[in-house]
């Protein structure tokens, strides 16, 4: 933090990386303080009225560089690229717009010679369905990052059915959002698991053909496009709906259900309609081999309350770095298997990346004892 | 120095009764400074070029800037306002004295850097978004002016990328020199309100907060020039990462 320009630029010059990160700031306070550390300290901060005025004429380039170490000894080299996305325009009015601004994005990190690029966040969405429309590609391929955010989606459901008791083999599960990348994925990894699977979403010929899949393999399944039909029968909710506003949308639901929140923004917070439910942030994961920024980054490009936690769809792409797995391993939608999300997860733990300590807007909900935390052993890199 | 036409403000007077006149008529006093000014310096560059090509070049610049001041100004007299410009008001005096300390050390591609990167790109971006909202006639002339800027910049970025090429160190590290000089100014100019008091060019109170009442704003024009200047020094190859900082740390 504080470099000066000109050290950026000596540092900047030589850009050569395995890994880019496409991403965005889910808030102006988020704009605000990744825009202070720009700045340097000995300059004020920019106004808020400022930062509102400014961000949207920023055009997608890279923010700092990222090296991620793994447990195994493995090194990579990243940068993270901004697309600057202002955060209230995160919705479906700007897609055009913000598609426009991912493929920048994605143009910048093909210029910048990465081998991998991971979309994370809102850029996932948007391209997920979208593929056609990055720029051409030449040695750089795209993950959507979706598979490894599966992955920790289920494995959250699972730790905090451990963690609250509760036997998932009886559980009724409900997934918002269930004909998307991420919702078809944990269904397909869930279903087997549980009694039984309501699917909501709102293209009913995707519903249909989701349904008949899982029926296929002996799961009982119904599906709705209205919300509020399922939302009191289930006592384990995966969120994979991007809503502004989910927990009106989800309305009644059974007291002291399971809610994952697997949605972008992390939005959803134990409120009035959900009294008594254990909400959690889902899709998270945790770097152990070690994580630095560069500029110092930290908490202020992954704010969360534990250290060196990420996004799983970006660590999906640092993942595959460290394994030297230069491929799409996550493309299109509807594609996510129970055989790729074991494969992603198998390649993540190699490299000391893990299920991130359970929490959500109040906090942490479990005791974070397996969280890593920053010794001798987790050496910065 | 004395204007390259006469600027006396008290002596500038609004006949159109068009309400908006009075904001265009401040919208092309500083248009018209900043083209006499690109004027006065293609033909001081004239003056520190070896290569009699590269001397009628910049004449041919100097010539055609001065076009676009007298266009502007036509552009005012059709509307019922007359055009002043003042190339010593505070800001453009100080870009001015920027661009004369490039001409003082011969240093031909600083001069470059601080015409066609950083003033063009401003000029470019901020008559593109005036074209599109002036009416008639007078939209047109910002259009085409901000097209012709354009070219001017297309010409000096082949120069400039080959000079890069010859050391990319060294060139960024004349780029940052200029940025915070330059640009520093610019983005006092370019800022929501003027803090420092008049810019000596507005004919009376500053335009700024004026500027909604033609669908424009202060914090559009900022944002534009900067987009501008950011994706030209993308073209010319400087990382967006250094960039980005550079921005960023300018005054608001």
């Amino acid at each position: 933090m504080g470099d000066s320009a000109a050290s950026v630029a000596r540092r900047a010059r030589t850009i050569d990386v395995d890994f880019a990160l496409i991403g965005h700031q889910e808030s102006w306070r988020a704009a605000a303080d990744v825009l202070a550390v720009l700045r340097g300290p000995e300059r004020t901060p920019l106004p808020d009225e400022e930062i509102k005025d400014i961000l949207p004429w920023i055009p997608p380039r890279a923010v700092c560089h990222v090296d991620v170490r793994s447990i195994a000894g493995a090194k990579a080299r990243g940068l993270y690229i901004d697309s600057f996305i202002p955060p209230d325009r995160l919705e479906a009015a700007y897609v055009h717009e913000n598609i426009a601004r991912v493929r920048g994005a994605a143009a910048y990190a093909i210029q910048a010679g990465a081998k991998i690029v991971s979309l994370g966040g809102f850029s996932s969405i948007l391209i997920e369905g979208n593929f056609n429309q990055l720029p051409e590609r030449h040695d750089t391929v795209f993950t959507t990052g979706n598979t490894l955010t599966v992955a920790f989606v289920v494995q959250g459901i699972k730790n905090m059915c451990a963690l609250e008791g509760r036997n998932i083999s009886r559980s009724t599960l409900l997934i918002v959002g269930a004909t998307g990348d991420v919702g078809s994925g944990c269904a397909r990894c869930l279903a087997p698991i549980v009694r039984r699977v309501l699917l909501s979403a709102r293209n009913v010929e995707r519903l249909r053909r989701l349904a008949a899949e899982l029926q296929a393999d002996g799961v009982q399944v119904e599906i709705a496009t209205d919300l509020e039909r399922f939302s009191a029968e289930a006592d384990l909710v995966i969120c994979a709906a991007s809503l502004a506003c989910p927990s009106l949308l989800l309305g009644r639901i059974a007291p002291h259900a399971i809610v994952c929140d697997a949605g972008y923004p992390k939005n959803l917070s134990p409120s009035a309609e959900m009294l008594g439910a254990k909400v959690f942030f889902g899709g998270l994961g945790q770097i152990t081999g070690g994580l630095r920024f560069a500029p110092d980054f930290h908490g202020i490009l992954n704010r969360h309350p534990f250290p060196d936690v990420v996004h799983g769809c970006l660590l999906e792409g640092m993942a595959l770095a460290l394994e030297g797995r230069f491929e799409s391993f996550s493309q299109g939608r509807g594609f996510i298997t129970q055989e790729r999300v074991e494969e992603i997860e198998t390649i993540a733990a190699r490299h000391g990346i893990y299920l991130a300590p359970l929490y959500n807007a109040d906090g942490p909900v479990e005791d974070g004892l397996h969280c890593y935390t920053h010794g001798p052993e987790a050496e910065r890199v | 120095m004395k204007p390259v036409i006469g600027f006396d403000s008290s002596a500038i007077e609004c006949t159109s009764l068009s309400p908006s006149a009075p904001i265009w008529q401040d919208i092309l006093a500083q248009a018209m400074t900043g083209e006499l000014l690109a004027a006065m310096n293609y033909t001081s560059l004239s003056e520190i070029c070896d290569d009699p090509a590269e001397v009628a070049d910049a004449l041919e610049h100097a010539q055609g800037e001065r076009g676009h001041a007298a266009a502007f100004a036509a552009e005012g007299r059709k509307i019922g306002v007359d055009v002043a410009n003042n190339v010593d008001a505070k800001h453009w005096k100080r870009l001015r004295d920027a661009f004369l300390r490039c001409i003082a050390e011969s240093d031909f591609i600083g001069c470059l850097i601080v015409q066609e990167i950083m003033l063009e790109s401003f000029a470019v971006a901020s008559y593109s978004r005036v074209g599109k909202v002036a009416p008639g006639s007078l939209g047109k002339t910002f259009a085409r002016i901000a097209a012709e800027e354009e070219d001017h910049v297309e010409h000096a970025m082949s120069i400039l990328r080959s000079e890069r090429a010859r050391d990319a160190q060294r060139f960024d590290d004349k780029v940052y020199r200029l940025h915070l000089d330059v640009m520093t100014t610019l983005a006092q100019m370019l800022a929501k309100e003027c803090k420092d008091g008049h810019c000596e060019v507005c004919h009376a109170s500053c335009v700024k907060p004026s500027l909604f009442d033609v669908s424009l704003s202060a914090a559009e024009l900022r944002g534009a020039s900067l987009q501008q200047y950011l994706k030209t020094l993308d073209m010319l190859g400087i990382s967006g990462e250094v960039t980005l900082a550079w921005v960023t740390q300018l005054p608001v």
